[in-house]
């Protein structure tokens, strides 16, 4: 108990200082402290250790000394009161109200005592005692109305709330009943709560009056619309308004006056003038008016007509050459016929070129054919516009293709060697080996279907894929066969007719595709290479595709057909040039039109070629290099399909088998070395697209190149040459050996044209064009593999070959300069590769950092607070903490206590010590003194009875 | 897994064995000459490695080769706190330039953004990166000493480095984030006490006569000696120490601390090899 005590009086003590800091401020304290007695370690100020920018100073600074004479103090007060009195069994204590109190005054004092009294009294316990009369008097005295009221009813009164409730509620009944039943005579009391009948009249009266004043409203309203009436129509009679309206808005303003004014009284005043007005208008037609009813007729925009489809492009087309089929029939007819009845004519016409046909079996003849054979005169004119109808569609794709050599062109001066040679591809061709397959293949085709082909055809046999014809193709073949029968008698004596008829014929405009390679053949025959080309297009115009379902297959065959006449046309000695060419284009759109069908006839000759070469290759004698046919075909297919892919189900194969021929075909004639170029710069111009790495051509030209060293050649380079080839005798056909100065560009189709032994290949010129072109093509390689990791090793060795090339005496100096220049290149492209190699390191790692530790922090610290994310351990910890610095408080303040306690003992101790000492010194003395006088004898007769 | 892997391995160890048993009964299948017999055994390899001698085996590691240290030292940097409102804030001269005005201060002095780049320099540097830093030291204007562990990410953004070095000037420490480790703590002052006995301590001002090329200057120096730098992220005026045993100037312009322990760093690295 003592020491809870204790320990509340030292917090009181506590709060109380702290409340006395707060409240009065060092200052105050100090005065009042320093007043009664001057300690000097009071006035010792405690200082902080750093000096922080804008912390107040208040709350930091401390007094020790001055508190710890304080909370002395405090102890005195109250620990050491205890203390006394805890040896004390009796105890005053003031129980007096607000005694204890220092702040109330007496008057307050009295009061608090005073209801104190009062609810003694009111408690229920004492409510049976006897007052007594002392305290009736005093009570009688507080109130003195409310006790005779109070007296009999005192159980009443105790309910007093409710009954006062009960009481209010029955007088506002009796109110009410009052309004209802008397109506005003209790006035008074209506002020408060008006009845429902006086508030239903009240809103009835507002009604009406709402009603008068909406009628009132109503009634200025039509006064005011009369009066706008009455405006309205002054201002319309005036001219002003008219010559600001239009006129047909006028009309109809007029029209709404004279309405108004009809109905109100008729002015014959007003009508001439309308009339007026009217004619006023009529005369000048308003700008604004006219412009709106020019808008209301103009024309709308309509949708214009959509963009045709390709099938419909094709319908047209076929539309338009049926109609220029029978006019050229008309025109046909003209001569022979009236040219009043023209149907007539015609029919005789067709009677009797049945009549002419009739010498045939006349049996399975179509209308088609029928025009197929009708070649009439020559309308020169018609023609010749029908032609530059068709060439000008046809010129675009051919306009590119030209633009696309046109860019080898520029490329370099070899490419434009090899677009002579390419355009060469289109144009000629001698080809022993496939050409003769072709019309064989083709002769024992017709048999084949002859005999309704019973049997399995070769894969290797082009028309093979037409086979998925199916079973028509028996029916098919008879008809075409006959037709074809037909045909040819037919062009037979058509061929005589026209040269009877002077010119040459002009074409049919409506040409059914043919159905084999024979009937185009006779289709062509004797036909210029123009009318060849013009020929082909309307076939393809009046069969496209997009017509109708059908002339797909005929457009497939056809295909074949034209790939057929194309590799045989290339095939022969005298190369046809410009018709290869001219053949291109239709090739390349019909390859468009049926790319699948395109894909498997190259696959299929690829295949087929490629057999051929590994027959051929086994027996030396015969040089297996290819022939122009192929040359071409290759150079047809590269054009056709897209080089740029990384796997094509053609350009593959083609490149594959280009590589092939490089490789493995032996060099024995000048005709290898141009072909061989050739094939390179085939290869050039596939790999630039794709940049696929050919081996094949690069090694071919080296070893072209060591040849041209040749004789002079030292043994290392010579090693390196491809197996195949006698260094020595590559070296006699390409070494120049006097000099030239004029290298003249090779014309592939020329070179093809020439035989083996002609004089042409030995002569110097020739090397010097084959060694310009050879370094051409590799200047393209160069550029196309100068991204190539390995391009130095590639290309190295060829530019030591190219210097040495350079320095030979003969060399004319337009090649020894290609030559310095192709070898710089090379060794530039050769220098910044090296320059990007990077030395090969061992185990190489890279370099690990120290690892980092993230410091951790708050964004807006506040000194204290927990920044835990668990708020709960936070709370418990602050708690915790709350608890520890009280506790330690407490200890605190015991520990004084104790301090202060035995300090008070201790000083008690030594007062009793003291006074115990003092008293033992008295009673010693006293003591010390008697003995001395006892001893002295001063003391008592004794002495002086002794003496 | 795991397993088949540990399989595998002790497979190919067992096969090794065999091998090895196999050859070793083979030569020493006569008597218990095992010890005298397997020593030519063992020369084979050596050869094969007298052939390889030109390649390293295992790359260099540069710690083993070298323990050398580095210690910067960064005096009297402004880091100062201040009540400014209601929040005790780290004073800088771009936010609190009128606050300073009105307490009569200069908030030309207040710039621990220098300290921040001076310290960003430091720890993004090569030597930093490679564990070659030891301790950073950051002696405030006001005389506190701070130390900074190398290992520390410091913020890259100036405000939440403030943020920390608010939170260090108040808490006197700040720990790593889910380690108890202190990464930055105010420390008691001398700091030559924890300076290393061997090292060599080199002050940089602008105000030296000694103007040097530090790349010079540095291979000079003994490879294995500690180097304490002792770089001013103050804005103006020259730093005092007593403890270095140089004062050099590195460049005729007056540098920025961190631009001057940009250099430092760089030649350092060179000096050492750091990657």
């Amino acid at each position: 108990m003592a020491k809870l005590s204790v320990r509340s009086s030292s917090n009181n003590d506590k709060k109380g200082k702290k409340k006395k800091k707060k409240s009065s401020g060092p200052k105050a304290l100090t005065m009042k402290v320093s007043a009664p007695k001057a300690n000097p370690f009071e006035s010792i100020w405690s200082h902080r250790k750093f000096d922080v920018l804008g912390k107040k100073r208040k709350g930091e600074e401390r007094r020790i000394g001055l508190a710890r004479s304080l909370a002395i103090e405090k102890r005195k007060k109250t620990l050491l009161k205890e203390y006394e009195r805890s040896r004390k069994s009796t105890e005053f204590s003031d129980k007096r109200i607000g005694e204890w109190d220092e702040e109330l005054g007496e008057f307050d004092k009295a009061i608090l005592r005073s209801q104190r009294e009062l609810k003694r009294k009111l408690h229920k316990s004492s409510k049976f005692n006897l007052s007594d009369g002392e305290e009736d008097d005093y009570f009688g005295t507080q109130n003195l109305g409310a006790l005779p009221a109070n007296d009999d009813f005192e159980d009443e009164i105790i309910p007093d709330d409710d009954d006062d409730e009960a009481a209010a509620a029955e007088t506002n009944k009796g109110a009410y009943r009052d309004t209802q039943q008397q109506g005003r005579l209790l006035e008074g009391e209506d002020i408060k709560r008006k009845s429902k009948k006086e508030v239903m009249e009240e809103v009835i009266a507002k009604s009406k009056f709402f009603k008068a004043q909406k009628a009132k409203d109503k009634e200025e309203n039509e006064q005011l619309v009369e009066e706008l009436d009455k405006k309205f129509e002054s201002l319309v009679q005036s001219e002003a308004l008219l010559s600001l309206t239009g006129s047909g808005n006028s009309n109809a303003l007029k029209a709404l006056v004279q309405k108004s004014v009809s109905n109100e009284h008729l002015k014959k005043d007003n009508l001439p003038a309308a009339g007026r007005t009217e004619n006023f208008n009529q005369e000048k037609p308003d700008a604004f008016d006219r412009l709106v009813k020019e808008m209301a007729m103009e024309i709308r925009a309509r949708p214009s007509d959509r963009t045709k489809s390709p099938e419909e492009i094709a319908q047209e087309e076929r539309e338009r050459l049926e109609l220029l089929e029978e006019e050229r029939q008309k025109r046909m007819l003209a001569p022979d016929n009236s040219s009043d009845e023209e149907d007539d004519a015609e029919n005789a016409f067709v009677g009797k070129q049945k009549y002419i046909s009739g010498d045939d079996l006349g049996d399975s003849f179509t209308l088609d054919d029928e025009h197929n054979h009708k070649k009439g005169w020559v309308d020169e004119i018609l023609g010749r516009k029908d032609a530059d109808g068709t060439e000008s569609e046809g010129d675009d794709s051919a306009e590119d293709s030209d633009g696309s050599q046109d860019d080898e062109d520029g490329d370099s001066d070899d490419e434009s060697e090899e677009d002579d040679s390419s355009h060469g591809v289109k144009h000629s061709l001698k080809d022993w080996e496939q050409s003769d397959d072709d019309i064989l293949d083709t002769k024992s085709e017709d048999d084949e279907e002859a005999s309704e082909g019973g049997k399995e055809q070769d894969e290797v046999h082009p028309k093979g894929i037409v086979d998925h014809d199916g079973p028509k193709k028996a029916h098919k073949s008879s008809i075409a066969k006959s037709s074809k029968d037909d045909g040819i008698s037919e062009d037979t004596k058509k061929l005589k007719k026209d040269t009877k008829h002077q010119s040459k014929p002009e074409l049919p405009y409506i040409i059914d595709a043919p159905e084999s390679f024979d009937q185009f053949l006779s289709l062509l025959a004797n036909c210029s290479n123009s009318d060849i080309i013009l020929i082909i297009g309307r076939i393809r115009a009046s069969n496209a595709i997009q017509l109708t379902e059908k002339n797909l297959e005929k457009m497939q065959r056809f295909y074949g057909i034209l790939l057929q006449y194309f590799a045989v046309s290339a095939n022969k000695k005298p190369l046809n040039v410009e018709l290869l060419n001219l053949l291109f284009k239709p090739l390349m759109e019909m390859s468009m039109e049926i790319p699948f069908y395109a894909a498997t006839c190259a696959r299929m000759r690829i295949s087929r070629t490629h057999q051929h070469f590994c027959a051929q290759n086994k027996s030396p004698e015969i040089s297996s290099w290819p022939s122009s046919k192929t040359l071409i075909l290759l150079r047809l297919w590269t054009m056709i399909f897209p080089c740029s892919d990384y796997n094509h189900v053609v350009i593959t194969p083609t490149i594959l088998l280009m590589c092939e021929y490089l490789m493995r075909c032996p060099i024995v004639t000048c005709r290898d070395i141009a072909i061989g170029a050739f094939l390179c710069s085939l290869l050039l111009y596939v790999a630039r697209q794709s940049s696929k790495f050919c081996p094949e051509a690069i090694n071919f030209l080296r070893t072209l190149l060591a040849a041209a060293v040749s004789s002079s050649s030292s043994p290392q380079n010579s090693q390196q040459i491809c197996h195949l080839v006698d260094p020595q005798a590559l070296g006699k056909l390409l070494h120049i050996q006097n000099p030239t100065n004029e290298i003249t560009p090779l014309n592939f189709f020329f070179i093809m044209d020439l035989t083996e032994d002609s004089l042409v290949f030995s002569s110097d010129n020739f090397r010097a064009g084959l060694l310009s072109t050879v370094t051409e093509t590799l200047d393209g390689f160069v550029n196309i593999y100068g991204q190539l990791k390995s391009f130095p090793e590639i290309f190295l060795p060829i530019s030591t070959i190219l210097h040495e090339l350079a320095k030979q005496e003969n060399m004319p100096d337009v090649l020894q300069n290609k030559f310095r220049k192709v070898a710089e290149a090379i060794e530039a492209k050769a220098e910044e590769h090296y320059m990007g190699r990077q030395p090969l390191r061992m185990r190489k790692q890279k370099a690990v950092p120290i690892k980092l530790l993230n410091p951790k922090f708050e964004e807006n610290f506040v000194r204290g607070r927990d920044y835990d994310p668990d708020r709960e351990r936070a709370e418990r910890r602050k708690m915790q903490k709350l608890l520890k610095r009280e506790t330690k408080g407490a200890a605190r303040e015991l520990r004084k206590d104790n301090h202060f306690l035995s300090e008070v003992k201790a000083r008690d101790k030594a007062r009793e010590d003291e006074e115990r000492a003092e008293k033992y010194k008295k009673a010693r003395t006293f003591l010390e003194a008697q003995e001395h006088a006892f001893k002295s004898g001063q003391l008592g007769n004794g002495r002086k009875r002794r003496k | 897994m795991v397993r088949p892997f540990a399989a595998k391995g002790k497979k190919r160890k067992k096969a090794e064995k065999y091998d090895r048993d196999e050859d070793g009964e083979e030569s020493s299948s006569p008597a218990k000459k095992v010890m005298v017999e397997n020593e030519p055994d063992e020369e084979p390899p050596k050869e094969d490695f007298h052939e390889l001698e030109g390649i390293p085996i295992v790359p260099k590691d540069p710690k083993t080769d070298n323990n050398a240290g580095v210690i910067f030292i960064l005096e009297r940097a402004s880091l100062e706190v201040a009540k400014v409102g209601k929040n005790y804030q780290l004073l800088n001269s771009d936010d609190h330039s009128n606050y300073l005005r009105r307490n009569n201060r200069n908030p030309g002095d207040y710039r621990p953004d220098i300290l921040h780049q001076a310290l960003l320099a430091i720890f993004d540097s090569r030597i930093a990166k490679a564990g070659r830093l030891k301790v950073v030291y950051v002696k405030t204007e006001k005389g506190l000493l701070i130390e900074i562990k190398p290992y520390v990410r410091l913020p890259r953004t100036q405000k939440r480095f403030y943020g920390v070095m608010l939170q260090l000037l108040q808490k006197l420490s700040i720990t790593a984030a889910g380690k108890r480790e202190k990464l930055f703590r105010v420390i008691k002052n001398p700091v030559t006490q924890y300076l290393p006995a061997n090292c060599r301590k080199m002050g940089f001002s602008h105000s030296s006569d000694k103007l040097v090329k530090m790349r010079n200057y540095l291979d000079a120096v003994k490879d294995d000696v500690d180097l304490v730098f002792v770089v001013g992220a103050m804005a103006h005026g020259k730093i005092e120490t007593d403890y270095t045993d140089d004062l050099l100037a590195i460049s005729e312009y007056p540098l920025s601390a961190s631009c001057c322990i940009a250099d430092i760093c760089k030649d350092l690295a060179e000096k050492w090899n750091v990657g």
